[in-house]
């Protein structure tokens, strides 16, 4: 049964395993409609399980997944005719045109929307479409794949890693898509790696490690955690202060002339110690998504 | 559900139709072409010859069969049970009932049953491909044999009956449905096409040896009883007799079960 009131994408307890290899455990998370979600993690770190298991083509050993309301096992026809699904690997057959590739899986799918404009949009030709697959280029193979998803209109549109081996131009073509797919009330759940894409396009993230959920926040809520830059520049020798440090702020580098912050939190404290110095240049630099994850990766790499 | 068989069993047939047109009127060729040969030993009454050079002990060995087969009948039904025509046919069963691991291997399968097919969807278009591929092949076949009786064989000479050439097709898709299952039990729990294809072949291989060997050496024969190839007995038939209902049975329920097994696994496994 399903309801408006359900999540697009509700996993509860999902565990895989393989043999003694967790590939999942124990993840637990919400996407709600009409949000574009970023599912990040380094490679192995269970992204595509998880969207396989979402589309039943593998069985989880324990736990829940659910598309709408509807579980992804037990009424997985259901669940697919609302999900549109780009593969991180696409299989084509290299001796098929592309062409008969988007006709074949538009047949197998639900109601299309209109192919044309994505090809314009995408820019492949009519003359493209007739050749075959293995004639393709790497990013022409991407673009089939995102314009295979795309001419369904199922409301959950699931992407493993979207933009891998599209050119700047192309990336920024599938941006624009996902927005307009966004406030067209449909839902986005994209694996991703490049982490300003995500930064860019996501109201919120999950961050996997080693099958784990280690974050899971909406991306402002992210950086706002996240410690900004101060770079302070003086035009005369300046004493470190005697005592303490504003509150939230830590001293990364000290010189006479210059002075390197991290600053959690408002800024005002650190204004106010300067207003007596001689400054000459004052760069606030706001944290990037990337410089807070890296942070996780690495502590996942170091344990 | 139908639609979405209906669209795999069209996109697989439309990938085999070279190798089905291409092997089918090969056989259909082999087929005519052996009308010829019969026919052409008929004319020279060289079947009586034939007869005499056989050795006393290779015909007390073979029995009334050796006789059966040195006539016009003998000669046209070879086609329906000759090593190479059993090869290609029960390999392009292999290779057609492996498609769900070739799929998987290639990853296809991620973009076909993510969409809403079901699985059972997907097993039942490679059911659907093998009977129609299989039938396809058997139809040429049987128009290459008729094509050359009916353009070249000798006035009066004793043709083989429509129902002799039936029976033989029998046993033979009987034969090609029984590896067609089997394949289809390793393809859905394999990840490779290769795979799967090469454990089919070698167990087709070695079943045709026990058989073989079952024929020719007392002690083994019983073993035989365990190779499909036991059930297929087209000499019975080219010697007059009738097809064996039991022997079809068999086969067919070899098929059966593998499809049954095809079936479960592929509707359990991580694809």
């Amino acid at each position: 049964m399903t309801s408006d009131a359900a999540p697009a994408i509700r996993l509860d307890r999902l565990t895989k395993r393989y043999g003694r290899v967790a590939a999942l455990n124990d993840v637990s998370l919400d996407v709600q409609p009409g949000e574009i979600f970023g599912f990040l993690g380094l490679n192995g770190a269970g992204k595509t399980t998880t969207i396989r298991i979402l589309l039943d083509l593998i069985r989880p050993t324990s736990g829940q997944a659910f598309v709408h309301g509807l579980s992804c096992q037990r009424d997985g026809l259901r669940v697919r005719e609302r999900v549109a699904y780009l593969p991180g690997e696409l299989g084509f057959y290299r001796d098929m045109t592309g062409e008969a590739t988007l006709d074949l899986l538009g047949r197998l799918g639900g109601r299309e929307v209109d192919r044309r404009a994505l090809l314009d949009r995408f820019e492949l030709s009519s003359r493209d479409l007739k050749r075959k697959i293995r004639e393709y280029s790497t990013g022409m193979k991407r673009k089939l794949g995102i314009i295979q998803a795309f001419q369904s209109a199922a409301p959950l549109l699931i992407l493993d890693e979207p933009t891998e081996g599209l050119d700047p131009l192309m990336q920024e073509a599938l941006y624009q898509l996902l927005e307009e797919t966004r406030r067209s009330g449909r839902t986005i759940f994209m694996s991703s790696h490049v982490l300003p894409e995500v930064e860019r396009v996501c109201d919120r993230i999950a961050l996997l490690r080693a099958g784990e959920l280690v974050l899971l926040s909406p991306v402002a809520e992210v950086r706002r955690l996240a410690a900004r830059t101060v770079r302070i520049t003086f035009r005369d020798p300046v004493p470190p202060p005697r005592g303490p440090w504003p509150e939230h702020s830590e001293a990364v580098e000290v010189t006479p002339r210059l002075w390197h912050l991290h600053v959690r939190g408002p800024l005002g404290p650190v204004m106010a110690m300067l207003s007596s110095l001689p400054i000459d240049d004052v760069d606030v630099r706001e944290p990037h998504l990337e410089d807070i994850l890296r942070r996780y990766y690495k502590e996942g790499a170091g344990s | 559900m139908i639609r979405g068989t209906a669209v795999l069993v069209a996109h697989s047939l439309k990938r085999i139709r070279g190798l089905l047109v291409g092997l089918g009127l090969m056989l259909a060729a082999f087929q005519f072409l052996l009308t010829q040969v019969a026919a052409y030993l008929v004319r020279q009454s060289a079947f009586s010859q034939l007869s005499a050079l056989i050795p006393d002990f290779v015909r007390s060995a073979a029995g009334p069969s050796a006789l059966a087969f040195m006539s016009f009948s003998g000669i046209v039904g070879l086609g329906y049970f000759h090593p190479v025509v059993l090869t290609a046919l029960v390999s392009v069963m292999i290779t057609i009932a492996t498609e769900p691991a070739a799929e998987i291997e290639t990853r296809f399968v991620d973009l076909t049953l993510a969409r809403p097919v079901a699985r059972f969807a997907a097993a039942t278009r490679t059911i659907v491909v093998l009977v129609v591929a299989g039938a396809s092949l058997l139809a040429l076949l049987i128009a290459g044999t008729w094509t050359g009786l009916s353009c070249c064989a000798p006035a009066g000479v004793d043709r083989p009956s429509i129902g002799m050439l039936l029976s033989l097709t029998v046993s033979l898709g009987s034969v090609m449905a029984c590896w067609a299952g089997v394949a289809l039990a390793l393809a859905a729990g394999a990840k490779r096409r290769a795979v799967a294809g090469a454990v089919a072949g070698a167990l087709a291989f070695a079943a045709y040896l026990l058989d073989y060997l079952g024929q020719a050496w007392e002690p083994a024969r019983s073993v035989s009883r365990l190779s499909p190839f036991h059930y297929f007995q087209p000499m019975t038939i080219v010697m007059g007799g009738s097809l064996s209902g039991g022997n079809v049975a068999v086969l067919l329920a070899i098929a059966l079960a593998g499809a049954a097994t095809g079936y479960v696994v592929f509707a359990k496994r991580d694809v």
